[in-house]
């Protein structure tokens, strides 16, 4: 896990991504209600939240695909309304759904894209070689787009986004959909970019990706950022650093709950699980073994951001 | 947000050079069936229809005269057409490829004129070649289908006439959301147009309003400059060239508020 990043050293660095009370509304719905949020240079900032949170189009807003309704966003110093070009000059861009050309080879993608960013000729293919071996797709460079497998796919998309070598990375759900070897390795890929002193936007679903790749996060839920700042402090902030989880019959679970109020933070329940947050679980276990109440199966651990995301965003199925 | 953007001939350019590199992949499979088509009307109408039309053909010149420079205008119009419409909405709404490329300094009105231009383009090359076959043709039959040097101005008018079926193709394009409602353009747009041009016969001796009516739609002063332009051409032709001018210009930016709001939400 990354140390937690110190405020002054933070803002000593400047900002990448400047949001004032953002604002996306289309005709029916608010999508994005009026953020606040900033993105340190060469940090890797993560947006966490369930579908419909309002992360993608808070990243379309970054890289243009979206205008703002109201609110202020500056991008690499830039203002995202006047500035839409210049802003787009400077980030690289990977989209939730592939985009990639399926007309052009694997190689070709690159060097059409670099012509977008009027990359001399020269430049843009000592780049695509470069990209392609960072991506360890060199021997797929003359390669059908269409017979790359998901993961290959992911790392072109990566690849095409650092063509005109942005200062800011925009990531949407980088690594949905890939095999846990593939997603370590856009993992690796992604922190290597940060240690060059990129900057980094993603949002993710999955909380350990945020764990291992983020410096700062927000969650976001409905519109709205509920809760932000480095994994530590949100675990240290929302949840206990101790979890308990027991798994027992309904009516058993019941009598858990009542058992453990007193010397738990917070206990959830969760189908036929029960979740108590504390900070003491030997106390605990002690308490229940003694009472007697059958427990099928006890598991006792640290928290982590999953508990966090779930403590936050509710159990309830969305969408 | 509502201003009016105009595309840069940078951005434009590179988009054209995306098809253009594309292109170059497939040129030759794609070209060959775009000069066997009009060669099919020419073979069918022009001497198989032609040979009931009476000696002196239409106004001096024999059947496959008359049409062969008018084919030359709608082959612009198909090809114009079919980029515009099934190819655009595949590019738009299948492979993603605009969505890919706004996010770069290319921006949406970059995108729309480069389709554009490309179209035309593509219309301006299919039409050199079967400008060429008609050359070769006529010296082989020794009845020459391209009589006059004002022929070389053909293709570049041949790239008006694709950009002028390309916008009006890419505002169809930016307002349909389902692939099959090209039909409609092709039943209600391109065919009764195709027909009723002058191609194959002259629509001025109908009766009125027809004539006028045909003054208004764009194939009609396309088949008359090409017309024109191949047999030796009177001033008259300066009016259908201004004529689609001025119609291009006048629709040129509609499509691109369309596609902006369908790709930039």
């Amino acid at each position: 896990m990354k140390q937690r990043t110190e405020e002054s050293q933070s803002s000593a660095r400047g900002t990448s991504i400047v949001a004032r009370g953002l604002n996306k509304s289309y005709e029916s719905f608010e999508a994005v209600k009026s953020v606040d949020f900033e993105v340190y240079r060469g940090e890797c900032f993560g947006f966490l939240g369930p579908n419909g949170a309002g992360k993608t189009t808070t990243m379309k807003m970054i890289y243009g695909a979206a205008v703002p309704t109201g609110g202020e966003l500056t991008v690499a110093g830039l203002d995202i309304r006047r500035e839409e070009r210049a802003v787009k000059r400077r980030i690289g861009v990977v989209p939730q759904e592939n985009n990639l050309d399926e007309d052009l080879k694997v190689k070709e993608n690159l060097l059409v894209y670099g012509r977008y960013y009027d990359l001399p000729k020269k430049e843009t293919m000592r780049r695509a070689e470069e990209l392609l071996e960072f991506v360890e797709l060199t021997d797929k460079a003359d390669a059908e787009v269409e017979h790359l497998s998901g993961g290959m796919k992911r790392r072109l998309l990566i690849a095409r986004a650092l063509i005109n070598d942005p200062e800011i990375v925009v990531l949407d759900e980088p690594t949905t959909g890939l095999d846990p070897q593939a997603r370590h390795l856009v993992w690796e890929r992604l922190r290597e970019l940060t240690s060059e002193g990129k900057t980094l936007i993603l949002t993710t679903h999955y909380m350990e990706e945020a764990a291992q790749l983020c410096d700062r996060l927000v969650v976001m839920e409905g519109g709205v950022i509920i809760a932000q700042g480095s994994p530590d402090e949100l675990i240290e902030e929302y949840v206990s650093p101790e979890v308990l989880e027991l798994r027992a019959k309904p009516d058993a679970l019941e009598k858990l709950r009542a058992l453990v109020e007193d010397l738990s933070d917070a206990v959830e329940r969760a189908g036929e699980a029960l979740l108590v947050y504390t900070p003491d679980a030997g106390a605990l276990q002690e308490r229940i073994r003694n009472s007697g109440v059958p427990v099928d199966n006890t598991l006792y651990r640290r928290a982590g951001l999953e508990d966090v995301f779930m403590r936050l965003t509710g159990r309830r199925l969305i969408d | 947000m509502g201003a009016v953007r105009l595309p840069s001939p940078r951005g434009t350019l590179r988009v054209w050079q995306r098809n253009a590199t594309i292109f170059r992949k497939y040129w030759k499979t794609a070209l060959l069936p775009n000069l066997f088509e009009p060669l099919l009307y020419l073979a069918a109408l022009g001497l198989g229809l032609g040979a009931f039309i009476q000696a002196g053909g239409v106004g001096g010149q024999s059947y496959v005269q008359y049409i062969a420079p008018g084919l030359l205008a709608s082959n612009a119009m198909f090809a114009a057409s079919f980029e515009s419409t099934f190819n655009t909405y595949v590019k738009m709404k299948i492979q993603r490829v605009y969505d890919a490329i706004v996010t770069t300094p290319v921006n949406v009105e970059d995108v729309v004129a480069a389709e554009y231009l490309w179209a035309g383009t593509r219309a301006a090359l299919y039409g050199t070649g079967f400008l060429s076959v008609l050359a070769v043709l006529g010296i082989v039959f020794d009845e020459p289908l391209v009589r006059s040097f004002w022929a070389v101005l053909i293709p570049p008018t041949l790239l008006l006439i694709g950009v002028m079926f390309s916008v009006t193709g890419t505002l169809f394009t930016s307002l349909i959301d389902r692939i099959d409602l090209y039909a409609y353009y092709f039943t209600l747009v391109v065919t009764p147009l195709f027909l009723f041009s002058g191609i194959f016969f002259p629509i001025t001796d109908f009766p009125a309003p027809v004539p006028q009516i045909a003054w208004f739609t764009p194939l009609y002063h396309a088949v008359n400059a090409c017309r024109e332009l191949a047999t030796g051409p009177s001033p008259g032709v300066l009016v259908d060239v201004a004529w689609m001018l001025v119609f291009t210009a006048a629709l040129f930016m509609l499509p691109i508020h369309f596609m902006r709001k369908r790709l930039i939400s």
